[in-house]
């Protein structure tokens, strides 16, 4: 489960929001800026990308917050927004660089993930994240709104403009990289003998 | 099982468990902050375009969790007693028996104090915070700190007038954050003891 839906809100803090309460905001800010710069830089891997994504969030969610009837969770909407918004952008770059949306997988260079800021945690998150953030970006986009946020291959479609197929085959290619990060302990799971599913 | 999750398994080339473990493995990511610079971008940015109010007073933010439960702590301790001697608590001035609905928003804002500072008092009595602390753990408790030292921001800001009721909301909000905070730390506590 996504952890936009694990932070719950008041709705009388969201009215005053909805009024332009500063202060409102600065709550609704403060519980969801984790989760929402994670999502960025995990789609973007550049701090100064995230920190503008977030702002682009926070500012689209004070002109819109009036219209939150609360029909979803507040933090479906937000991480709506955020998801929007970090697609745009990705969006933006591959279309400045002039290339497809499927492009990208020639062009990481393994190991590159040392850098990339996202930083401070154990072992063993530190390895995922270095490995997720190896991938290219279009895949990383995927498998986290998949496998982290929840979203479908079909609504990830319609977000990207693509089909399904083109969502699901990110998934497969993006779960080949990881694939080596995933030894069970106890088990061989990364030989060629390995009982994979649906070969 | 559904057609999309049937799909998936035809081509994501994992084992069911290589997936549930990827699966749990990226969930436990823990949340990265922004930068604490990036509030001040978008506050100024949604005053300049008009999107929320202008404060009154302006005064620098401090981040300092500490400072922010001690004022509140005190707040509550000067204002419990105060409340709890008098008929006619502070801002009440009407008698009970005409005003029904005032009585029960302070008798739950008087509630939410004295909640809030038993919390503050269970805080204080759990050891200091480890040397060696799980980096997720940390950022969480940091992460509500802050949102703890927004709140006592806004009730202790002399310049902000609110009503019983929205004081009731961040009190009550103050609480469930408390309780977070108080169950965390108790369980970096118990993880240090053993």
């Amino acid at each position: 489960m996504s952890k936009f839906a694990d932070i719950q809100i008041d709705a009388a803090i969201v009215r005053r929001a909805a009024r332009g309460d500063a202060h409102a905001h600065e709550i609704i800010y403060r519980a969801f800026a984790g989760p929402v710069y994670s999502l960025c830089l995990r789609f973007t891997r550049v701090p100064a990308q995230a920190e503008d994504l977030v702002q682009e969030t926070f500012i689209e969610i004070m002109r819109s917050i009036a219209k939150f009837r609360g029909e979803a969770a507040l933090g479906s909407w937000i991480r709506r927004i955020a998801v929007s918004k970090a697609l745009m952008h990705l969006r933006s770059a591959w279309t400045a660089r002039g290339q497809s949306l499927a492009d990208d997988w020639n062009e990481v260079t393994p190991g590159d993930a040392a850098g990339h800021g996202v930083s401070s945690q154990p072992e063993a998150a530190l390895d995922l994240d270095a490995a997720l953030a190896n991938l290219p970006s279009v895949g990383r986009a995927v498998v986290w709104l998949h496998d982290v946020e929840g979203f479908t291959h079909k609504e990830i479609a319609t977000l990207m403009g693509r089909a399904e197929s083109f969502s699901k085959s990110q998934l497969s290619r993006a779960y080949q990289r990881l694939r080596p990060m995933l030894a069970v302990p106890g088990e061989e799971l990364r030989g060629e003998g390995a009982a994979l599913r649906g070969f | 099982m559904s057609r999309d999750s049937k799909d998936e398994e035809m081509i994501c080339g994992l084992t069911a468990d290589e997936r549930d473990l990827l699966q749990h493995g990226l969930r436990e990511l823990p949340d990265v902050m922004p930068p604490r610079h990036v509030w001040q971008r978008i506050r100024e940015q949604a005053e300049a375009e008009g999107l929320i109010r202008q404060r009154r007073m302006r005064r620098p933010i401090t981040w300092h969790g500490g400072l922010g439960l001690a004022a509140a702590a005190a707040l509550a301790a000067v204002l419990v007693p105060v409340v709890m001697k008098s008929p006619e608590p502070d801002g009440v001035t009407v008698p009970p028996t005409t005003q029904p609905t005032n009585t029960v928003e302070v008798n739950a804002l008087q509630a939410l104090m004295v909640e809030s500072r038993q919390l503050e008092s269970d805080l204080r009595s759990l050891p200091d915070e480890p040397r060696v602390r799980q980096a997720g753990t940390v950022a969480t408790i940091s992460e509500i700190e802050d949102r703890v030292a927004a709140i006592d921001y806004q009730l202790n800001d002399p310049a902000i007038h609110m009503t019983a009721e929205e004081k009731e909301i961040f009190w009550r909000e103050r609480v469930r954050l408390m309780k977070l905070l108080v169950g965390l730390r108790y369980a970096q506590a118990q993880r240090t003891a053993f």
